[in-house]
C-alpha cells in the first residue's frame, strides 16, 4: 500500500508551495490539500482494522460509480433538492412577510414572539408522525418537515433584522415623506435584507440536513433514502458512504449558491470587513 | 449677511418647552423653558456641551419627539410630525447605504414628473461637487462625501429650513473647514433658515449669524450671542475673536488653559 503515502507527501507539498500566494489561489489549494491528506489517512486506518467496519476510498469510488452509472445519483439528487426546493421557497414565502411584519410592529411581536420562541425548539424531526398523519408518506410530508425547518430561521432572522434598523434611516425616510408601503419597500426591507439573507442561508442549510433525516422515513427515493436503503438491504457501506459524500458536496454547492446573494451592491454594506 | 431680529419674519418660534424621558432610574430632565425665535434666513447654531440636550430640542423641533411641556410653530403652525418642507441632515450618517448617491438624493422626490426629477437630483449632485459619482455606493464614498450626500438629499425637496445635528463632526478639521465654506456659500444661494447643533465653538463663531449657548443638562438658554459680521468673514479679525471669546466665558473655559 503505497499510495497513501505518496498522497500525504503530496500534500505536504501543496501546503508548502500555497505560501506567499494568493487568497484565491490558497483557498482553492489548502483544502485539496486537506482533502488529499484526509482520504489518505482514511485509507491508511482502514488498514488496521481486524473486520470492515468502514468502507475503504477504493470501495466508496466503486460506490459512487456504481451509483452515477446507472443514474441512480442523479435521480436521487434532483428528487431530494425538488424537496428541499419547496420547502425552503414555501418557508421563505410566509417567513419573510411575517418576520417583517412582526419585527415592525410592537403589537404583533408581543402577541406573536412568545409563540414563535415556544415553536422554534421542536425539532422537526419530532414532527415527523404528525406530517405523515397530515400528509400521508411521501413528497408532502418530507416537504412539510423541510418547511418547518427553513422556516424559524427565516421568521427570527428577519424579525430580529427589522427590529434592529437604525432609527436614523426611519426618521430619514419619514422626514422626506416616505410612509405606509413605500416606507417598507424602500426602506425596511432593504435595511433588514442582509441579515435576511443570512438567514436564509442558515435556513437553506438546516433544510438540506433535515431533507435527509425526513427521506428516511416518509418516502423512496432520496439521497436519506439512499442511505437507509443501502443499509437495510445488503449492508452495502460503499453506498452508504458514497451517499453521505454527495450529501455534503451538495450542501457545499447550496451555500456557495445562496452566498453569491451576498454580493449585489444593495446589500454588500452590511457585510463590511468580511 | 447679518439678519436682524427686528426686520426678518418669525419662522421657528420655540416657547417654554420643557423635556424630561422616563428613565429606569426616574425622569430624567433634559430641557426646561427654552424659549427662541428663529428668523426667516437666519443660520442660528445651538451650542452646549455633550448631553446637554441639543439634539433633543432639535428633534423635538423637527416633529421626531413631543416636548414634555410648551409648544414649537414654524409660521404660527404647530409642529406635530416631520415634514418634508423642513428637513434634517443627521448626526450619523442618515443617507441609505443600500441605494446609490442617485437614487438617496432621489429620496424625497417622488410624486413629481420623471424630468423635474432628474433635472433636480443632477443640479444638487453638482452643486455639492459630486458628479460622476451618481451610481457610487455610500460604501465607496468617504465621509465627506457621504456628508455631502446628505446635503444634497435635504436641498433638493427644497426646505425652507433645514436641521443639522453636528453634521461634521466625523470629517477631519479640513474637510470640517472645507464642508462649512460651502454650506455657508449654499445657505446664501438658497436662502434657507438653518438650525445647526455643534459643540465646536470655532464652527459656531464661523457659521452662525446667532449663537445659542446652552447650559449643561438641564439644558436651559444662557444667553443668545450675536456674532454680526459679513461673510466671507475675516477670522482674525477683532470682532471675531471678541465673539469667540465670549462663548468661552459662557462655556466657562475662557482663560483656563
Ligand atoms: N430617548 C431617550 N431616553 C432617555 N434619555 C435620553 C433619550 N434621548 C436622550 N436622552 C438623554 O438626554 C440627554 C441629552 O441628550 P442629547 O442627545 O439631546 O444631548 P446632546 O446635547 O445632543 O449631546 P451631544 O453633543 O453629545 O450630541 C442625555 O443625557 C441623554 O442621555
Ligand atoms: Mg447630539
Amino acid at each position: 500500500m503505497t499510495w497513501p503515502w505518496i498522497a500525504i507527501a503530496l500534500a505536504l507539498v501543496i501546503w508548502r508551495a500555497s505560501r506567499g500566494l494568493g487568497a484565491r489561489a490558497q483557498s482553492v489549494l489548502l483544502p485539496t490539500a486537506v482533502g488529499v491528506l484526509i482520504i489518505a489517512v482514511w485509507r491508511l486506518l482502514c488498514l488496521v482494522q481486524n473486520e470492515p467496519i468502514f468502507p475503504t476510498p477504493e470501495e466508496t469510488y466503486g460506490g459512487i460509480r456504481e451509483l452515477v452509472v446507472d443514474n441512480t445519483l442523479r435521480d436521487y439528487v434532483i428528487a431530494s433538492l425538488f424537496r428541499v426546493t419547496w420547502g425552503f421557497f414555501l418557508a421563505a414565502l410566509v417567513g419573510i412577510p411575517l418576520g417583517l411584519v412582526v419585527g415592525w410592529s410592537l403589537r404583533a411581536y408581543r402577541a406573536l414572539n412568545p409563540i414563535i420562541q415556544g415553536l422554534r425548539p421542536i425539532s422537526p424531526i419530532a414532527w415527523i408522525p404528525i406530517s405523515i398523519l397530515w400528509f400521508g408518506v411521501g413528497d408532502r410530508a418530507a416537504i412539510y418537515l423541510i418547511f418547518l425547518a427553513a422556516f424559524f430561521p427565516i421568521v427570527v432572522g428577519t424579525m430580529a433584522a427589522v427590529r434592529n434598523i437604525s432609527l436614523v434611516y426611519v426618521r430619514s425616510a419619514r422626514n422626506f415623506g416616505v410612509e405606509g408601503v413605500e416606507l417598507f419597500r424602500r426602506v425596511v426591507l432593504p435595511a433588514a435584507m442582509p441579515q435576511i439573507i443570512t438567514s436564509l442561508r442558515i435556513a437553506l442549510g438546516v433544510a438540506w440536513l433535515v431533507v435527509v433525516a425526513a427521506e428516511m422515513i416518509a418516502v423512496d427515493s432520496g439521497l436519506g433514502y439512499l442511505i437507509n436503503d443501502a443499509r437495510n438491504m445488503g449492508r452495502r457501506y460503499d453506498l452508504v458512504v458514497a451517499g453521505m459524500l454527495a450529501i455534503g458536496a451538495i450542501g457545499i454547492l447550496l451555500d456557495l449558491l445562496i452566498r453569491r446573494l451576498e454580493r449585489f451592491d444593495e446589500v454588500r454594506w452590511g457585510y463590511a470587513g468580511r | 449677511m447679518t439678519t436682524s431680529s427686528e426686520s426678518a419674519r418669525p419662522k421657528v418660534v420655540i416657547s417654554g418647552v420643557d423635556k424630561s424621558f422616563d428613565t429606569r432610574a426616574g425622569p430624567l430632565e433634559v430641557l426646561t423653558d427654552v424659549n427662541l425665535t428663529v428668523h426667516e434666513g437666519e443660520f442660528v447654531c445651538l451650542l452646549g456641551p455633550s448631553g446637554c440636550g441639543k439634539s433633543t430640542l432639535l428633534n423635538i423641533v423637527g416633529g421626531f419627539e413631543r416636548p414634555t411641556s410648551g409648544t414649537v410653530t414654524i409660521e404660527g403652525e404647530a409642529v406635530t410630525a416631520p415634514d418634508k418642507r423642513r428637513v434634517f441632515v443627521f448626526q450619523e450618517y442618515g443617507i441609505f447605504p443600500w441605494a446609490s448617491v442617485w437614487d438617496n438624493v432621489a429620496l424625497g422626490l417622488g410624486g413629481q414628473p420623471r424630468d423635474k426629477v432628474i433635472e433636480t437630483v443632477q443640479y444638487y449632485i453638482d452643486l455639492v461637487g459630486l458628479s460622476g459619482f451618481e451610481k457610487t455606493y455610500p460604501m465607496e464614498l468617504s465621509g465627506g462625501m457621504k456628508q455631502r450626500v446628505e446635503v444634497a438629499r435635504a436641498l433638493a425637496v427644497d426646505p425652507d429650513v433645514i436641521y443639522m445635528d453636528e453634521p461634521f463632526g466625523a470629517l477631519d478639521s479640513l474637510t470640517r473647514l472645507q464642508m462649512r465654506a460651502e454650506l455657508i456659500k449654499i445657505w446664501k444661494q438658497e436662502q434657507k433658515t438653518i438650525l445647526f447643533v455643534t459643540h465646536d465653538v470655532d464652527e459656531s463663531v464661523q457659521l452662525a449669524d446667532r449663537v445659542v449657548v446652552f447650559s449643561e443638562r438641564p439644558g436651559r438658554i444662557k444667553e443668545v450671542v450675536e456674532v454680526g459680521l459679513e461673510h466671507p468673514r475675516d477670522l482674525g479679525s477683532p470682532e471675531y475673536g471678541v465673539a469667540k471669546n465670549r462663548l468661552y466665558e459662557l462655556l466657562g473655559v475662557l482663560h483656563t488653559i
